[in-house]
C-alpha cells in the first residue's frame, strides 16, 4: 500500500518503520521463572499428543466425528455448554490474575512470548548475543554471514514444522499422521494446515515478534481497564532511581545529588518490546520482567541494593510501604469479588463434569403418523428415541414409558448401543383409549443402563388421542 | 505490513469464533449446499467453512480500516490542499 504524503503525523504513526529490536539476554530469577514456563508449556504442547489413553489419543480433537477426547472425558457438540463455561474460566483467571499481578500471562504463558523466547535462544545460539548479532547484520554480505543466517532459518522452519505438525496432530491422530509424513500419503488440507501453523510460528515468533504484542493483541489493548493503584506491576522507583546518571565507583552519588540509576541503559536493551520502563508504565511492557533481573545484575555490579526495578503498585511506590503493606494491599474487593465468581464457577464446571451423563435421549415424535387407533381398543404414537452412548463402553439400555393407566410399549424394550455411539430406534407405545384424555397427553420415556442402575433419563413427551 | 494485520489478525481471531460457535451448532454432513449434500471429507468441510469465515470478516475489518481512513489520504492528496481543506 502507498503511503499518500498526507498528513505526517497520522502516516507517522500508522506507518511507522519498525527498529530491529536486539533483546539482550539476561539472566536471574524472573529469567529462570520464564524458561521453566517455555518448558512446561511446551512439554504439554509437543508431548501430550503422544500420549495413550484407553487405546486412543488422550488428547484428540476428532473433526471427522465431531467428537472431543480429553482423557477419560467425551465431549460431543452437545456439550459446548462445557466449552463455554471453560472459555468463562479462562476470562475470569486473566481478569483476576492482571488484577493482582500485571499481565503475568503475557510475561510467562502466552505462545507469542514462548515461541519468541526460544526463537531469539536460537538466534543466540547461531548469531551471538546482541553486540554480535548487530555487528553481524552491519557486516556486508559474506560466507560467514550467509552460513549463520541459513543456519538460523533452517533451525527456525525446521522448529516451526515440528510445531505445525503437532497442532495437525491434535486433530488427526498423530500416529496416523506420522504414518502419513513418512509414506509421503499426507491430505491436502491436512499438509494446507501443517504449512498454515508452521508459517504461522515463523512468522510470528522469527520476524513479527514484538509486534504482535504492539499491534495485533487485543489483549493489550484493554488489560489496562483491570489495573488498579494496587495492581502489581514492573515499575521503575523513580524517587530512588532519579536523577539518574553515570558516575565513578568512588563517588558518593547521593551527595552528588543523583540517584541510584546509573543509567547503563541495560533494562532498555534486554527489553523484548524495546521500552525504556523508567518513562512508567506502558501498554507495549508484557510483564516479562527482564528489565528486573537486568538492573539487578548491575546493582549487584555497583554495590546498590537490588530492586531499583521490581514488582511494585502504584500505591506502594507513592507511600512508600514496604513488601508486608504492599501484599496485604492485594486483597481488596475486587479480587475478592473475582475470586469469588471464579470459584463458583469453577465448583459448578467440576460438578458438572462429575455429574455428566454417559446416556442422553432425544426423544422425537414420528411426524408421519400421528396417532392411530389399532387393536382393543387402543390408541398408538410411534416415537423416534435417539439414544446417545456417550461413554467408551458398548451399553445394553432398558426403555419403559409412564404417564397414563396401562401405558405399555409394543415391541422391544432392549436396546444395543456401541460405545459412544448415537442408535435411532423406533418405538410404538399403546395407550387404551379410555385411559388417554382427548387431545395432548403427558408422557414420560425411561431409559436406563443394564449394567448401572445410575445411569438413567426420563425424558417428557406427548401422546396424542384424536 | 501493519495494515495487513489489523485487517487479518482480528478476522482470524473472530473466524475461529464463529466456526467454533457454528459447527458446535451444526453438522456440516447434515447441511445442504446448493441443494445437494455436502459430501466433502470432514476435515475439508471443517477448513473451507473457517477460511470462508475468515474471508468475510476480513472484508469486514477492511471496511472498517477503509472508512478509519481520513479524506486526504482517500482523496491521494498531499497535506494543505487548498480547496479541499
Amino acid at each position: 500500500m502507498s503511503t499518500p504524503p498526507a498528513t505526517p503525523d497520522v502516516a507517522a504513526s500508522l506507518y511507522e518503520v519498525r527498529q530491529k529490536i536486539y533483546p539482550r539476554a539476561v539472566h536471574g530469577w524472573f529469567a529462570t521463572w520464564r524458561w521453566l514456563f517455555v518448558i512446561g508449556t511446551q512439554a504439554v504442547f509437543y508431548g501430550l499428543c503422544w500420549l495413550p489413553w484407553n487405546g486412543r489419543q488422550a488428547v484428540l480433537f476428532d473433526l471427522a466425528a465431531r467428537k472431543f477426547y480429553i482423557f477419560g472425558l467425551v465431549f460431543w457438540p452437545q456439550d459446548v455448554f462445557f466449552l463455554t463455561v471453560l472459555l468463562i474460566i479462562s476470562a475470569y483467571s486473566l481478569f483476576l490474575f492482571t488484577a493482582i499481578g500485571g499481565r503475568l500471562w503475557c510475561g510467562y504463558a502466552c505462545p507469542q512470548t514462548v515461541y519468541t523466547e526460544m526463537f531469539i535462544w536460537v538466534e543466540r545460539l547461531i548469531e551471538g548475543d546482541r553486540s554480535a548479532q548487530i555487528r553481524l547484520d552491519k557486516a556486508p554480505l559474506g560466507a560467514n554471514k550467509i552460513a549463520r543466517k541459513l543456519a538460523k532459518h533452517a533451525v527456525w522452519l525446521g522448529g516451526s514444522f515440528w510445531t505445525g505438525f503437532t497442532f495437525v496432530g491434535y486433530f488427526t491422530p498423530i500416529k496416523t499422521l506420522s504414518f502419513e509424513v513418512v509414506t509421503m500419503s499426507l491430505g491436502g488440507w491436512e499438509v494446507f494446515w501443517i504449512l498454515f501453523y508452521s508459517f504461522a510460528t515463523y512468522g510470528n515468533a522469527g520476524w513479527m515478534r514484538e509486534q504482535v504484542c504492539k499491534y495485533m493483541c487485543p489483549y493489550a489493548r484493554f488489560q489496562g481497564v483491570m489495573f488498579d493503584p494496587d495492581t502489581l506491576t514492573v515499575t521503575y522507583d523513580v524517587d530512588r532511581g532519579e536523577p539518574r546518571g553515570s558516575r565513578s565507583r568512588k563517588d558518593d552519588h547521593r551527595a552528588d545529588g543523583k540517584g541510584d540509576c546509573v543509567d547503563c541503559g541495560i533494562c532498555v536493551q534486554v527489553c523484548p518490546t524495546g521500552i525504556d520502563i523508567r518513562k512508567g508504565l506502558q501498554y507495549e511492557c508484557i510483564g516479562c520482567s527482564a528489565c528486573i533481573d537486568g538492573c539487578n545484575q548491575v546493582m549487584d555490579k555497583v554495590g546498590y541494593p537490588r530492586g531499583l526495578i521490581r514488582y511494585s503498585t502504584q500505591h506502594a511506590l507513592k507511600e512508600h510501604w514496604g513488601w508486608r503493606q504492599m501484599l496485604t494491599h492485594i486483597v481488596r474487593p475486587r479480587i475478592i469479588i473475582y475470586t469469588v465468581i471464579l470459584g463458583v464457577i469453577v465448583l459448578a464446571f467440576v460438578w458438572g463434569l462429575g455429574h455428566k451423563s454417559t446416556l442422553r435421549v432425544d426423544v422425537i415424535r414420528d411426524r408421519g403418523t400421528l396417532a392411530r387407533e389399532v387393536e382393543d381398543e387402543q390408541i398408538e404414537n410411534v416415537f423416534r428415541l435417539q439414544v446417545m452412548n456417550v461413554s467408551e463402553q458398548p451399553q445394553r439400555y432398558t426403555m419403559s414409558v409412564s404417564g397414563i393407566e396401562s401405558i405399555a410399549i409394543n415391541g422391544p424394550t432392549e436396546i444395543e448401543v456401541p460405545a459412544a455411539t448415537t442408535k435411532s430406534v423406533s418405538v410404538a407405545v399403546r395407550v387404551p383409549e379410555h385411559s388417554a384424555k382427548k387431545g395432548t397427553n403427558t408422557i414420560y420415556f425411561d431409559v436406563r443402563s443394564l449394567s448401572d442402575d445410575k445411569v438413567s433419563v426420563h425424558e417428557k413427551a406427548r401422546f396424542l388421542r384424536p | 505490513m501493519k495494515s495487513w494485520m489489523v485487517v487479518l489478525w482480528p478476522s482470524f481471531l473472530m473466524a475461529g469464533v464463529a466456526e467454533g460457535v457454528f459447527f458446535s451448532l451444526v453438522n456440516p454432513q447434515e447441511l445442504y449446499l446448493l441443494g445437494e449434500v455436502v459430501d466433502y471429507p470432514p476435515l475439508a468441510a471443517y477448513s473451507i467453512g473457517f477460511l470462508a469465515f475468515w474471508a468475510l470478516c476480513s472484508a469486514s475489518s477492511w471496511l472498517t480500516c477503509a472508512m478509519h481512513t481520513n479524506a486526504e489520504a482517500v482523496n491521494h492528496l498531499p497535506p494543505h490542499h487548498g480547496v479541499h481543506q
